[in-house]
């Protein structure tokens, strides 16, 4: 009775009715994608003519200096800007949340705007603002900060720290609101403990609100760490395609560039999306792993 | 009877939605970039072809960005959502008939005579005997200087209204950077077109017959030289990207530009710069078969195989541009002076605008009639298919050279060739 009832489960027509819209998106918009994938990495696949070439395409991946120089891009990114970015949110929801007390929902409001921002808009926007003759460059040589116009958008090492800059701008404030739902959820009556037992500030931060922030901080790195990865608009836009001389170039935009720029190549830039999937892969499975320990 | 219901119901949103794809057979759908020059000069085509066709409409859509990656899309799509008509910038479309041969319709077939066409401009729409494209503009160049600046740095514009070498260039340059401050050209840090402009007057080739890349060549290597040595001179304004250009020239951050005829719209952009600015031909680099000549851009018309309207396609660009009829060829001859837009359909340049005095330039400089002499002295290029991977990774090469991060000409070439062989993956 009890194992019928089971089978009977998976017979339900209206249950099936339920899913069937899902299933079929599903089917249409990931599994089919996914399937013709598999045919398409190994093909040599340039606009409409197309040749099979195996594991060519890896093959090609691997000899290929400049996919690996994108993803180094990436790689250079995240590690500057990631931990940049986790800080000075952390800093801003503390402040938010204890430090003052006017004006705390329209600062809360001001550093949460630009994460609605499109990402088209504010590419643009911060290109006509830090190009050599744009409002910052003018604004320090003005200023006698500087006696050159800095080179933010024409320059390797400067069109880094733009991208860095832009993205901590974007990016912060949607990451502030994580850690102020975190802080919110830390019980006042540690707090209280705490001041009972003469703990200076410094120390509440360090032993208590860090400590009890690590599974949101956590989360917060890693979504950002993956974020990075996928990065395409900014270099896209901001630096006008990865430039100055590839020095902003990432995997996404070097993918879509072998797609739809120079070479019409879709099975090479399916076999390189493969990559960037299995090391989204494995920094999900980290993120499981670090978060799932806390529990 | 609910479910039946919304089947009916999504069944007729499904028919009307491919009706509107088929309806209305005479409509012709055209895709250009730029409101002010291209699709302008569309639609004043159209206006001339509406005179005699009434019941066709032609609608001309604006596509601003990326235009080949929304057209690669479609292609992939079998056709899905295409115009009927397509603008393509003429180094980017050998790509495209190499790699979707039969996305577009043969207009040499279609009795389209090509014999009437600047040769320069049906090579790389030629594959075999089949022609796909009906040329539009030319590129032809010419280095555009400010007179005033000239003056304003104690010499003599007209002096320089002539034919110059690179070297008396370079020295023009230098006192004017010395006396006002001003380098003498801007131009796009990330781009490649003033590097191009500079290999082509030489009569060399990026690519070899064969298709292989042409970078060792002494025409390459003189003109990287020379770019080079204004680049470290102080005579280059770099300017990130387009916009930037442009605001360059028209805020008097540089004393010119090397640069095509279609930038006359542009400066007349600016009331401003009336009377400032005059051409000159495009300087001679030193090596033996370099003319005072060269091209930049210019883009050709495609009709899609897969067209809703494909017939009614093919006649309005024959009609309207490539007929030697009366109307046809004063429609060449009012973009000429209403968009700077010089066609390069060999019997409309009879027109009166061809030889007229310019009196926004310089000393009522006829500058039309002066590009239309130069573009015939432009050679037939070579595009290949692979022209974006070549453009990209010379002009990565040429900004690192300049910077210092690639010490010499030869570095700066193999890096370009390295950079080109990994892309294309052969």
């Amino acid at each position: 009775m009890n194992r019928k009832g089971a089978f009977a489960r998976y017979l339900n027509r209206s249950g099936w009715l339920f899913v069937t819209p899902a299933l079929v998106l599903f089917g249409v918009f990931m599994l089919y994608p996914i399937l013709s994938s598999l045919y398409l990495v190994t093909r040599k696949w340039r606009g409409m003519t197309d040749s099979f070439v195996g594991l060519g395409n890896f093959v090609r991946m691997a000899q290929d200096n400049q996919f690996w120089h994108a993803l180094g891009n990436n790689f250079l990114l995240m590690i500057l800007q990631v931990p940049l970015m986790v800080i000075l949110a952390l800093v801003l929801a503390v402040v938010l949340n204890q430090g003052i007390r006017r004006g705390r929902g329209l600062l809360r409001l001001m550093f949460f705007l630009p994460a609605v921002t499109s990402l088209v808009a504010y590419s643009i926007l911060f290109r006509i603002l830090l190009q050599t003759n744009g409002m910052l460059n003018n604004l320090m040589l003005s200023l006698g900060v500087i006696q050159q116009p800095i080179g933010w958008l024409n320059d390797p090492f400067w069109a880094t720290i733009t991208m860095v800059i832009a993205l901590t701008w974007r990016w912060t404030g949607y990451n502030m609101i994580f850690f102020l739902v975190g802080l919110q959820n830390i019980d006042p009556e540690i707090y209280e403990a705490a001041e009972v037992d003469g703990a200076s500030k410094i120390t509440v931060f360090f032993k208590i609100t860090l400590p009890l922030l690590v599974p949101v901080i956590l989360f917060s790195a890693v979504t950002s760490t993956s974020g990075t990865l996928q990065l395409f608009d900014e270099p896209n836009i901001l630096t006008n395609g990865g430039g100055p001389a590839n020095a902003t170039m990432t995997a996404a935009l070097y993918i879509y560039r072998q797609a739809f720029v120079t070479n019409s190549d879709f099975g090479y830039a399916t076999a390189m999306s493969y990559v960037i999937v299995l090391i989204a892969g494995i920094l999900a499975i980290v993120q499981i792993r670090l978060l799932g320990d806390r529990k | 009877m609910k479910r039946t219901l919304s089947f009916v119901m999504t069944v007729a949103l499904l028919l009307s939605t491919a009706a509107l794809g088929f309806a209305a057979p005479s409509k012709v759908t055209v895709w250009c970039w730029d409101p002010n020059f291209n699709g302008a000069s569309m639609k004043a085509a159209a206006a001339v072809y509406n005179k005699t066709h009434t019941d066709v409409t032609i609608e001309i859509v604006d596509i601003p960005q990326q235009i080949e990656a929304k057209i690669e899309a479609g292609l992939q799509a079998g056709g899905k959502g295409l115009p009927d008509i397509a603008l393509f910038q003429d180094f980017i479309i050998e790509k495209f008939v190499q790699n979707y041969p039969k996305a577009f319709v043969d207009l040499k077939a279609a009795g389209i005579d090509y014999s009437q066409f600047a040769a320069y401009k049906v090579g790389p729409m030629t594959a075999g005997n089949s022609v796909y494209g009906v040329p539009f503009d030319t590129g032809s160049t010419g280095l555009w200087l400010r007179a005033d600046y000239i003056k304003a740095a104690g010499l003599n514009p007209d002096s320089y209204m002539k034919s110059m070498k690179w070297s008396e260039v370079i020295k023009l340059g230098e006192t004017v950077k010395a006396k006002t401050g001003k380098p003498l050209i801007t131009y796009q840090s990330d781009n490649f077109d003033m590097l191009r402009i500079l290999v082509q007057s030489t009569g060399g080739q990026f690519f070899k017959p064969d298709g292989s890349l042409n970078l060792r060549s002494d025409a390459f290597k003189k003109s990287l030289a020379a770019f080079k040595e204004m680049n470290d001179k102080g005579m280059l304004y770099l300017a990130e990207g387009w916009s930037n250009w442009i605001d360059s020239i028209n805020n008097d951050q540089a004393a010119g530009f090397l640069n095509a005829i279609w930038m006359v719209g542009t400066i007349k952009s600016k009331p401003e710069n009336k009377g400032k600015w005059m051409v000159v031909p495009t300087p001679l680099i030193d090596v033996a078969g370099a003319k005072a000549a060269s091209n930049n851009g210019g883009s050709s018309w495609y009709v899609f195989n897969s067209a809703p309207n494909k017939a009614g396609a093919i006649d309005f660009l024959k009609s309207v541009w490539a007929s030697k009829d009366p109307a046809a060829l004063s429609f060449y001859n009012d973009i000429l002076k209403g968009q700077g837009a010089m066609g390069t359909y060999m019997p409309s340049r009879a027109g009166s605008n061809y030889t007229v005095k310019d009196d926004f330039f310089y000393k009522n400089q006829a500058v039309f009639a002066d590009f239309s002499k130069w573009m015939e002295q432009v050679p037939v290029l070579k595009y290949t298919p692979n022209y974006s991977a070549m453009r990209d990774a010379v002009a990565n090469a040429t900004l690192k050279y300049f910077q210092g991060k690639i010490a010499s000409i030869d570095d700066a070439i193999a890096a370009a060739e390295t950079e080109y062989k990994e892309v294309m993956g052969n």
